[in-house]
């Protein structure tokens, strides 16, 4: 009898025992696979290289955008020190202007050289094209953008009489939680010329927009050269989150009313 | 007293309480912090003897616990009142089911477990007043142990059982209820089930409550069989689905409440033996509750949001009891389990995107605890029993995107591992033939609740905070003092307690000022925080008179006061209440008339708990039974009266001071066969 009530005892401990693994499910989130890249175009230059142009997405939208490319000589190699340049021009009835330029860098373990632009406006308004030029030896390819679904790039005109225009890094993965996120911001010099602006304070306020309530813990976005400003961002929930920012350089208030929209 | 069928008798240690016996207790009972709400079946006591009781299994829980001493309700609705002890709440108390832990999965605490449980499924109640030898874990103030009915082996005849059916004319509320047994030699089964439903309330002033409607079906489902003569095996099933659920004081309802209870058990029992009781059981239980607010008016709805919750505990326990000597005997508990917690909320917009977010981020604590007691009669006037307990917890986040989640709030470590321990001694003593005197001591402490851990922006109600869980808080401790002392003679009863529970590390909410409120109209953010002391006294007096042959008087009276450290009231404290109840037996019938009366509590504050005061109350109840016997069945018709004066009045724990049923008359009718 003893050894039955044993058994009974110990098959309730193994039982209880069992359960101690912590099931983990796959999330999404996790994933740390690159995004999987989508060829745009691909033209063969006046110096007989197939130059290859690549976007995360085959919908472009406005907003920052990375772009990559391939350059293969005749021979089939891949040329991998070449100078490369990215040149957008949107051309209007009345005008024609450039965007914000990240330009390439040859990136080996992709393989690709890659850069972004900032599309600061959509194909509504005119003809997107983007010139990529392998040492000095250009190909154009047209491009068809669309207007993002949220503001992911706005132009704001500052204190100081200049436009700027902020915009987030892409590509995101926002979860409910602490994310961290890039902004920037690029000042238009000419309408040719947007370069990176480093001067400036950003003091950030997420809001969720259906309910107008906030989130605890944020860290502004502070500059990390080359335009970008790095902060975190909590997001206590799905949904229609609005990221008000007041800029500011040394000391003076540029813009008290930028914002970017973020969905997910 | 000993010809009486209905009077006072079975005084249960430092809790007396009151059932219809044959006989007169002389004896010391078990000296525990603990009272025993009998529903229906049989008690045995520890001289052999055996009490029989069949309330009414018609009335609902709440009404049970709500005329028990020491028990207040936190009521939020029609349904599914939250049972309090001494004005301690929640994560203090310990709710089991049959020993079996069991996590309401509702983050406004709609679903406590008394909710799931229909007396109906009951033999009794047991309240456990303090960490003492019947408890099934840790808390500050004890709690509840709902012991299920089980099927009676052996029984006089084969096929037994019961139907019944009641009707209330406020609410216009059906409940219909059966029960049947098959007995035989080595194995026995039973099935009971209950059906209510209720439409809304009608309050004192003819005033209807909106969404106090409620829905619910009740199954359970036993077995026993006799493998030999000291050990049995039996399984326990419960199901209980509740669906349309009102709560007026709350700004959502439940679309359905639903639970699933089971468990397989081993008995083993040889009271000649050294080692002669071991009970083990294995079990599980799984909760679904979602909340609704699609029945309210668009206009009270700011936003339509969907809040389903799930709660899963797997668990076990095993409780031994060795007789060391005649008078002496040890009992050493083993028991673990593992609850998961997982609830979320999403909120559609009328313009925009869908916002969704875990308010419970799908947490889990396993537990594994032991505690061992030993009670020791020195003589026929002293016995003392002792004991310790140690809980070893672990209190995790188990799915990425709850982790992620609160990284919004908390950066560190999210797994907790927590060691407690509980101490308890208490001493009987019979100072006289009829008089003894109890004095108690416990070093008490519990686990934040995984709400108070992991909880993210929870809406309470009470102080319109929006609510955030402190991975970091730390155990609530306490020491607790219960002195008493009891006479019991012939003609009268009288028991009178002092309590006193000397809290450090209170855990309460405090604000977070620069924190934006989630809730829509909420008034800011709390989270949970250790309070370096806080206290709650209070006392209990019981009163019994046989006034004449088969006229009996009992008055039932309760009180409780807390401060927190820095002097503030501390909320869900219940003010002086006092039950007053005559009851008289003629032939077979029996009157009862009932006055209840509550004092009002100003002593609460509202800067820092939200609570505001509530007002007196009176009202009188009356009741008349009548039980019609046949040849093998019997038939009870029952009609009562409650508040015959249709008084229109709140009590202290009442959200949102929503008033109670108005005038209310019940008719039920039960028959029982064999």
């Amino acid at each position: 009898m003893n050894k039955i009530l044993m058994g009974v005892l110990m098959s309730a401990l193994v039982f209880a025992s069992c359960k101690k693994e912590e099931v983990t499910p796959d999330d999404p989130t996790t994933s740390s696979t690159p995004v999987p890249l989508v060829e745009v175009s691909s033209m063969t230059n006046a110096s007989n290289q197939t130059v290859t142009l690549y976007s995360e997405s085959s919908d472009l939208t406005t907003g920052y955008t990375n772009f990559y490319v391939t350059v293969i000589d005749s021979l089939g190699n891949s040329v991998e020190s070449a100078n490369v340049e990215y040149a957008p021009l949107m051309t209007m009835t009345s005008m024609s202007h450039a965007c914000p330029i990240e330009q390439p860098t040859f990136d080996a373990a992709l393989g690709k050289y890659k850069g972004a632009l900032v599309f600061i406006m959509s194909s509504m308004g005119g003809d997107w094209t983007l010139d990529v030029s392998v040492d000095g030896v250009a190909v154009q390819f047209p491009l068809v953008v669309a207007e993002s679904d949220t503001r992911v790039v706005g132009n704001y005109t500052g204190t100081d009489g200049m436009t700027y225009f902020v915009s987030v890094l892409r590509p995101t993965n926002w979860v409910v939680g602490m994310n961290d996120w890039e902004v920037l911001i690029h000042k238009r010099a000419s309408m040719m010329s947007f370069p990176a602006d480093n001067d400036f304070t950003i003091e950030m306020v997420p809001e969720m927009v259906s309910m107008g309530h906030g989130s605890p813990n944020n860290i502004s976005p502070v500059s990390i050269g080359n335009g970008h400003y790095n902060g975190d961002v909590n997001f206590t929930m799905t949904g229609d989150w609005r990221m008000h920012m007041t800029l500011s350089k040394v000391g003076t208030e540029i813009h008290s009313d930028a914002y970017l929209d973020i969905v997910f | 007293m000993k010809q009486v069928n209905l009077l006072v008798t079975l005084v249960l240690s430092i809790g007396s309480f009151y059932a219809i016996s044959q006989d007169d207790s002389t004896h010391i009972e078990n000296c525990v912090l603990a009272e025993e709400v009998i529903i229906r079946g049989t008690i045995r006591k520890s001289n052999g003897q055996s009490v029989e009781k069949v309330n009414d299994v018609q009335l609902s829980v709440d009404k049970i616990l709500g005329t028990t001493c020491g028990v207040s309700l936190i009521k939020r609705g029609n349904y599914a009142q939250e049972p309090t002890v001494r004005g301690l709440n929640a994560g203090q108390i310990n709710t089991t089911i049959d020993g079996m832990q069991m996590f309401g999965a509702c983050t406004d605490r709609m679903d406590p477990i008394s909710s799931y449980v229909e007396p109906n499924n009951l033999n009794s109640i047991g309240l456990n007043l303090g960490p003492n030898d019947e408890q099934f874990g840790s808390s500050i103030g004890g709690g509840f142990n709902f012991k299920l009915l089980k099927p009676t082996m052996n029984a006089e005849k084969f096929i037994s059982g019961s139907i019944g059916t009641g009707y209330e004319t406020n609410g216009n509320a059906f409940r219909g209820l059966a029960l049947i047994q098959l007995s035989k030699k080595k194995w026995a089964l039973q099935a009971n089930s209950i059906y209510r439903k209720s439409e809304n309330y009608i309050a004192g002033n003819n005033r209807e409550i909106h969404f106090s409607q409620f829905e619910k079906w009740n199954l359970g489902v036993s077995g026993v069989v006799q493998i030999t003569q000291n050990n049995t095996l039996s399984i326990d099933y419960l199901q209980d689905n509740g669906s349309n659920i009102g709560y007026p004081a709350l700004t959502m309802d439940v679309s359905f409440a639903d639970a699933k209870i089971a468990s397989v058990s081993h008995h083993y029992k040889n009271r000649d033996r050294f080692f002669y009781e071991l009970e083990t059981k294995a079990y599980i239980n799984f909760i679904d509750h979602a909340m609704d607010d699609t029945k309210r008016p668009s206009e009270l709805v700011p936003m339509h949001m969907d809040m389903p919750g799930t709660s899963q505990t797997i668990g076990f326990y095993s409780n031994a009891s060795f007789r060391v000597a005649k008078k002496h005997f040890i009992k050493v508990k083993l028991n673990g389990y593992v609850n998961d917690l997982h609830a979320e909320m999403t909120m559609y917009p009328d313009f925009g995107a869908e916002m969704f977010m875990l308010t419970i981020p799908d947490a889990r604590r396993m537990l594994v605890g032991i505690d061992a007691s030993d009670k020791y009669y020195f003589n026929s006037k002293l016995n003392i029993v002792y004991g310790l307990r140690c809980d070893f917890s672990r209190s995790s986040i188990i799915t990425l995107t709850g982790r992620q989640t609160l990284t919004s709030i908390y950066n560190g470590e999210l797994t907790k591992v927590n060691f407690l321990t509980n101490g308890f001694a208490q001493a009987n003593y019979k100072l006289a033939k009829n008089t003894k005197a109890t004095i108690g001591v416990a070093k008490a402490a519990r686990n934040a609740t995984l709400q108070e851990t992991y909880g993210f922006y929870l809406f309470n109600r009470l102080d319109n905070y929006d609510y955030l869980g402190n991975p970091e808080i730390l155990s609530e401790n306490s020491w607790n003092l219960n002195l008493g002392a009891e006479y019991s003679g012939s003609k009268m009863g009288l028991s009178v307690q002092l309590f006193g529970y000397f809290f450090t590390n209170y855990i309460a909410g405090t604000k977070q000022i620069d924190y934006s409120a989630m809730t829509i109209d909420a008034s800011g953010v709390k989270h949970y925080v250790n309070l370096d002391n806080a206290s709650i006294i209070g006392t209990e007096i019981k009163l019994s008179c046989t006034i004449q042959k088969n006229l009996l008087f009992t008055s039932v009276n309760s009180i409780s006061y807390g401060v927190d450290d820095e002097n503030i009231a501390l909320p869900l404290i219940p003010p002086f209440k006092s039950i007053n109840s005559l009851k008289y037996n003629w032939k077979k019938i029996r009157f009862a008339m009932s006055y209840t009366t509550g004092t009002k509590q100003n002593h609460v504050d509202f800067e820092k708990y939200g609570e505001t005061s509530s007002n007196e109350f009176n009202v009188l109840d009356a009741s008349i039974g009548r039980s019609f016997d046949f040849k093998t069945s019997t038939l009870i018709l029952h009609l009562t009266a409650e508040n015959i004066f249709d008084a229109a009045y709140s009590e202290h724990l009442d959200f949102m001071s929503i008033n109670r049923q108005g005038r209310n008359f019940i008719v039920n009718l039960t028959y029982n066969f064999n």
